[in-house]
């Protein structure tokens, strides 16, 4: 784990792919600004609607360009031809060179500054990720699942109602996360009981009652609506 | 003498407010609610906050207040328990409790261990509140004297350091800073209603709320963690002897037990600084003059003394920058000062001026929570460690259907919902890589502050030193500069260790063809430094001139 942190602490894997994927994100909102904020004129420099958008957003392009450079990285082992073709690091060069000249004259240099930051980084960035970091992403996009049940949930209870979705879905995430046993299953819906009975029905939290309820009859749709 | 007189006066007319059934439940409710949250590993105080946030905004503010304060101030109690018993601290700043705790246990004195803990939380907590019983009347009269440009400067501290405090993580806690800066901005400027970052979405003009932010980033992060991670397998051991005894043992320690909760105080009083710190000066204090040091970290009672004292005097002394100042020092807090926000009580010196009585009121809450918490501990220790053998992935079930509470039940809206999922999924990644959150949220309150402040107070301002001519601006624009001067002191010498670490060793993962390389500089260099001085002092070169 510490072959490449000097921090113990500090697990290696994902760190240099979340930096790069965070300075990218920062850098294309920093490149939104102009369009996404005004300066008005005759107003104090401080109390300008951009001014404090330009302080996060150019913070975070600053601090974290600070903290990729500072990250413990390793380079990525290219094949010998590359690594001994003096002519190719010539062409880049010259790329590098056309790349940048042809943006500012395109957009002019201010525009054109954060794309150019941007290409470097992606390129930077392609010679320090590595296996471990995708290995790391995949761990990142497993946990969308949970986010999908969440989302189901949200999604369901307007519909069917905060009791019912919450009876089928404690115990069904229960059950996906590879719980089998009786005692867990029925402690799952308990809970999901107690939760719906002391919000709901006790706290009387802002929940509104689902479509399905008015197919109830009249005094049962009533009590369903105000307390489940 | 007068200004005390006259809070005793208001104790007593506070004290009516803490009569009400309502307070008196809500009191009940968050001691013991938030000592079960602290003895579960995984939850912690900032989730159960983050969830009951929304159901509190409903209740009266000193009801909602109660709870959540209630939850803060005993879920430190309740997380020594996992860490005295199993290694595992129930929460984040319970981790110094393990270094004595646990071997005690391992000793056979869990009890012991236990006692004291609960005790010396006990005087920390008291201690703490009655320091700042004693210290309010003064507050009240120093408060008045921050003004805009003031409130200001204490934020943009408090914000540095928030940053500073993540030592080897300051450029990346400084980015999520300034991401919360940001986020913060999103939505109508007020002052010129003008779009920010709205991308001409709806959704998104009326900016991004916190509380939707807190709970994806404490809440279903936690979760996520929690479904994705493995049960561990617990073991408990059984208990011998009096819960009473602790009591005895900390008043042999009087001189630890005073120095540590006068560290948590004056800590928990400075924004940013908090546990941790609190808790590190005192245990360091605790061993640098004990007559034992070699005990600490292998379980010596003074260790626990120290760290269980100063993590307890914290919550209280927390809450003095919150009320006199408006501005929070951490991210239990910041989510408190949304309450007072959905209330419309603004803290700040008019809250002090105005509203004593109610400031008073949340004191003597905090006075009588401690004794509520050590009550219920001394009678429930040995059914209450039950809890700590709930299953983790189970937890995070349970969490995950809470969360949806405390998100939709904020304004109904599914988007909310989705923004909410997408920073549980960042604060994962976070969480993950051991990168810091709290920034964020700070960055989120104290950028809303110090952008309206900053906007009043330079409406006044001609030139730069006007902004620092009032003795409490400056003051604070010294220790500004101080803590900066500091930090990067310690970052230089942080990088010198760093390089002296990196010359001095050679760990077998060096691959063979880094060491190839070494090698080969070596050869080129070094040794071909000595050949050419041996080669010199037999052949001298000609100084003659020819």
């Amino acid at each position: 784990m510490s072959e490449i942190s000097d921090d113990p602490k500090l697990p290696k894997r994902g760190q240099v792919l979340f930096a790069a994927l965070f300075l990218i994100c920062a850098t294309l909102l920093l490149a939104a600004i102009g369009d996404q904020t005004k300066w008005l004129k005759g107003k104090d420099f401080f109390a300008q609607p951009r001014f404090w958008p330009g302080i996060g957003v150019g913070g975070m392009v600053l601090f974290t360009a600070l903290h990729y450079w500072n990250l413990p990285r390793r380079e990525r082992r290219l094949p010998r031809w590359m690594r001994e073709a003096d002519w190719l690091q010539w062409a880049e060069s010259l790329a590098w060179a056309v790349i940048a000249g042809g943006l500012a004259l395109w957009l002019g240099p201010v525009l054109a500054a954060p794309f150019v930051f941007l290409l470097a980084t992606l390129r930077i960035s392609y010679l320090y990720l590595h296996k471990m970091d995708w290995k790391e992403a995949k761990a990142w996009l497993s946990v969308l699942e949970w986010a999908g049940w969440f989302l189901a949930y949200v999604f369901l209870v307007p519909l069917i109602g905060y009791l019912p979705v919450t009876l089928v879905f404690a115990p069904l995430l229960t059950w996906r996360i590879g719980y089998r046993s009786r005692l867990l299953l029925w402690s799952s819906v308990v809970f999901g009981f107690v939760v719906v009975v002391v919000f709901k029905s006790f706290l009387q939290v802002k929940i509104p009652g689902a479509a399905l309820y008015e197919y109830l009859p009249g005094a049962l749709r009533n009590f369903f609506i105000l307390n489940f | 003498m007068d200004l005390i007189l006259d809070f005793f006066a208001q104790m007593h007319s506070s004290a009516g407010i803490l009569m009400r059934w309502d307070v008196v439940l809500a009191l009940l409710v968050g001691s013991v609610g938030g000592v079960l949250i602290g003895a579960i590993p995984g939850v912690g105080p900032a989730v159960a906050i983050a969830i009951l946030l929304p159901a509190t905004f409903s209740m009266d503010p000193i009801v909602g207040l109660t709870v959540l304060l209630g939850i803060y101030g005993s879920s430190m109690y309740g997380g020594s328990i996992p860490a005295i018993l199993i290694n595992t601290p129930g929460t984040a700043v319970n981790a110094l409790t393990t270094y004595d705790g646990y071997p005690m246990t391992t000793r056979g004195e869990a009890r012991r261990a236990l006692s004291l803990a609960y005790s010396a939380s006990f005087f920390g907590g008291i201690f703490s509140v009655i320091c700042l019983i004693f210290f309010a009347p003064v507050l009240a009269k120093v408060a008045p004297m921050f003004g805009s440009r003031e409130i200001f400067l204490a934020a943009l501290l408090g914000i540095i350091l928030v940053v500073t405090a993540h030592r080897k993580h300051t450029l990346i806690a400084a980015a999520m800073a300034c991401f919360g800066i940001w986020l913060n901005t999103i939505g109508l400027h007020p002052a010129s209603y003008s779009k920010r970052y709205t991308f001409d979405q709806s959704w998104l003009s009326g900016g991004v709320n916190l509380i939707v932010v807190v709970l994806g980033l404490f809440a279903l992060s936690q979760a996520f963690i929690l479904l994705h991670g493995d049960d561990e397998k617990i073991r408990l051991t059984k208990m011998k002897g009096s819960f009473f005894q602790g009591f005895r043992e900390l008043a042999r320690h009087p001189r630890i037990a005073g120095a540590s909760a006068s560290f948590g105080v004056i800590m928990g009083m400075i924004p940013g600084v908090g546990e941790f710190t609190a808790q590190f000066m005192s245990y360091t204090y605790a061993a640098k003059t004990s007559k034992r040091p070699e005990d600490f970290g292998h379980g010596s009672s003074e260790g626990l003394i120290a760290a269980e004292t100063a993590n307890n005097a914290v919550p209280a002394a927390a809450m003095v920058p919150l009320l006199a100042l408006g501005i929070p020092g951490e991210a239990l807090t910041a989510m408190m000062l949304s309450v007072f926000y959905v209330h419309n009580v603004i803290p700040g010196p008019q809250l002090f001026q105005n509203d004593m009585d109610f400031v008073v009121a949340l004191y003597i809450a905090l006075l009588v929570l401690n004794v509520l918490v050590v009550i219920f501990l001394l009678i429930a220790t040995n059914h209450l460690i039950k809890v700590v053998k709930i299953p983790n992935k189970f937890l995070g079930v349970c969490i995950l259907t809470l969360s949806f509470v405390g998100v939709y039940s904020l304004r109904n809206s599914v988007t909310d919902c989705v923004l909410a999922a997408g920073f549980g999924v960042l604060g994962f990644v976070l969480k993950r890589l051991n990168l810091p959150i709290v920034p964020i949220i700070l960055g989120m309150v104290l950028g809303g502050i110090m952008e309206v402040k900053l906007r009043s107070a330079m409406a006044r301002v001609k030139t730069p030193y006007d902004f620092i001519d009032r003795p409490i601006a400056m003051i604070l624009f010294l220790m500004i500069l101080f803590v900066l001067a500091l930090h990067l002191r310690r970052v230089m010498l942080d990088r010198k260790e760093r390089k002296a670490n990196e010359w001095s060793t050679s760990h077998a993962s060096i691959s063979f063809e880094t060491n190839l390389s070494r090698r080969k500089d070596f050869l080129l260099t070094e040794r071909g430094k000595k050949v050419r001085e041996r080669r010199s002092t037999f052949s001298r070169r000609s100084t003659d001139k020819r």
